[in-house]
């Protein structure tokens, strides 16, 4: 971390509603390829902040329920509740959503070997889920022993277990390769990289409180062994490791103090503070390297960077917004108003007032009679009269008025009994037809 | 009478645009809150045809500061006409409690109608 770091943004979630109080986020993180920082809220919204000024810019309803993790893809978010799995491109409109009888506590996920195209799903439960990013469907259902809690992929995928070990999966069979204990009892945070698991976590002390372990464990995915730990007496809670320094770690305690160390040089650091008045709930790193954002638990997000350039995404995409309104010249509802005032924009495919030409109806029935019955009971105002519905039939229902005219028609042009016998004869086929 | 037959021609002009926004405008009021799509996963707020119903409110019930209807038909019209051309211009639709809010072209809603409409168009439905 730079010398110049600071605080270069905050902001204060917004609430659910008006009126209501601001929720806590439950799953952050910055976009890989735009300038965008993404939060989660515990009713499955997923909003979305641009920039360092944080200004809002997209926000949809991705399921049921805590948002656990979001993931990011070239083509949109994918954002995993306890029930469901979400797709969303980065502009908001839905790509696809996955329930199943079989997923119900979901806590984390993870892109697997095929690269970005499938990920696999798991949480508190007995079952793991492989899921097709392009096509939005399951491909594979994977019993497991253990339940998961966090996810992160490096050479391998590395899955924290509810219990304090960390299971290194391999990333196209998802057999275990090994277990790692990390912490007695519970694991706070974790994060791979190359070749490094670092985690914070939890022991239980005197049988009865948990307390945060005062050092970051460290794992060597290359030799398969653990490193000696990284002293932190404050109390680790949150680890990542840099982006593009692959042996710098960031440490932040519950209270925002931040330790910038090496791996491979335990006593040098660079200790920060961040202005928290509350325990901290979530911390990330940009993709960059160059921006922090940190959570606190009264909801507000800071951002922390250098204030000269901060950047999110290592090669950010224009970010797409809508296009300012084009001033169109005020009509009135005037009669003589014609409708093309407003030309067409240019366009090549078929416009969509295109009407089907199969669709043809006939014109001029008379309409329906209103039933004399509920004429009676009608109970008659100022602006009309209204009563119980007498008609057995659906509301709106079509009636084939034509037939019915034709048989209530009580006065009739006498006709020639060869004319009654023609008549007859339709009207026994139309019986059977029907 | 070549200044006859412009007549002629703007007046036709007029009337042609007139049935197709008509038939558009038909498409559209019989696909929107149809009582039957209550509780179908399609019209959900996680799912796709969720726009449709922010579009129609972003276009018919349009409101200045103070919250009073703007009856701006030249809005409307403009809209529509986008719509019906399918334009890749974006716009920003938010839903009533402010809580979403989407940016989409023109073309995928489009998109959206004309799969919510064949679905009418089928004998029956499931």
């Amino acid at each position: 971390m730079d010398g110049d770091w600071e605080e270069v943004g905050r902001l204060l979630l917004p609430p659910p509603g008006h009126n209501a109080l601001p929720t806590p986020a439950t799953a952050m993180g910055f976009d890989s390829s735009q300038e965008l920082i993404w939060l989660g809220n515990e009713f499955g919204r997923v909003s979305s902040f641009y920039g360092t000024d944080l200004t809002r810019y997209t926000s949809f309803r991705a399921g049921e329920g805590a948002v656990r993790q979001l993931l990011f893809h070239e083509k949109g978010i994918i954002a995993l509740c306890p029930r469901s799995v979400h797709m969303a491109t980065r502009r908001g409109p839905p790509l696809w959503h996955i329930q199943h009888d079989e997923m119900k506590d979901l806590r984390c996920m993870s892109y697997t070997s095929k690269g970005a195209s499938e990920i696999l799903v798991a949480g508190l439960q007995d079952q793991m889920f492989t899921i097709d990013v392009d096509k939005g469907t399951i491909t594979k259902q994977i019993p497991t022993n253990d339940h998961y809690t966090i996810m992160k992929r490096s050479r391998y995928i590395c899955a924290a277990t509810k219990g304090g070990s960390v299971n290194i999966l391999d990333s196209v069979t998802f057999n275990l390769i090994k277990t790692w204990n990390a912490h007695s009892s519970l694991i706070n945070d974790m994060d791979a990289q190359h070749d490094f698991i670092v985690t914070c976590g939890y022991s239980l002390r005197q049988q009865q409180s948990y307390m945060l372990d005062p050092l970051v464990n460290v794992f060597d995915l290359k030799n398969m062994i653990s490193m000696s730990p990284i002293p932190f007496p404050a109390g680790a809670a949150y680890v990542r490791m840099h982006p593009r320094m692959s042996t710098t770690s960031i440490v932040v305690s519950q209270l925002g103090q931040m330790h910038i160390v090496d791996l491979m040089n335990v006593n040098t650091s660079n200790v920060r503070q961040a202005n928290v008045l509350t325990y901290l709930s979530m911390v990330e790193i940009a993709p960059s390297g160059e921006a922090i954002a940190l959570v606190d638990g009264e909801s507000n997000l800071h951002l922390w960077g250098s204030p000269s350039r901060t950047r999110f995404a290592e090669l950010s995409n224009p970010v797409e917004f809508a296009e300012p309104e084009e001033t169109v010249q005020p009509l009135d509802w005037s009669v003589d108003t014609p409708l093309n005032s407003i030309g067409m924009p240019y366009y090549r495919e078929q416009l969509l007032s295109a009407w089907p030409s199969h669709m043809i109806f006939e014109v001029g029935a008379p309409p329906p009679k209103i039933d004399p019955l509920l004429m009676a009971s009608l109970k008659v105002t100022e602006w009309g009269g209204y009563g119980r519905n007498t008609r057995g039939m659906k509301r709106n229902q079509v009636e084939n008025t034509r037939t019915t005219e034709k048989t209530s028609t009580c006065l009739q042009a006498p006709k020639f009994l060869s004319e009654k016998a023609r008549e007859a004869a339709n009207d026994a086929s139309l019986e059977r037809r029907i | 009478s070549l200044h006859a037959n412009d007549t002629l021609y703007s007046e036709l002009a007029r009337e042609v645009e007139n049935g197709r926004l008509a038939r558009l405008l038909m498409k559209l009021g019989t696909i929107n809150e149809r009582p039957e799509y209550e509780g179908d996963v399609n019209w959900s707020e996680t799912s796709e045809r969720y726009i449709l119903k922010l579009f129609r409110d972003y276009v018919f019930h349009q409101v200045n500061a103070e919250g009073r209807p703007v009856l701006d038909m030249g809005h409307m019209v403009a809209c529509l006409n986008k719509l019906d051309a399918g334009s890749q211009e974006k716009i920003s639709l938010a839903s009533r409690d402010e809580q979403s809010v989407f940016v989409v072209t023109y073309s995928e809603i489009k998109k959206q109608v004309n799969a919510a409409w064949s679905e009418l168009q089928k004998p029956t439905r499931r």
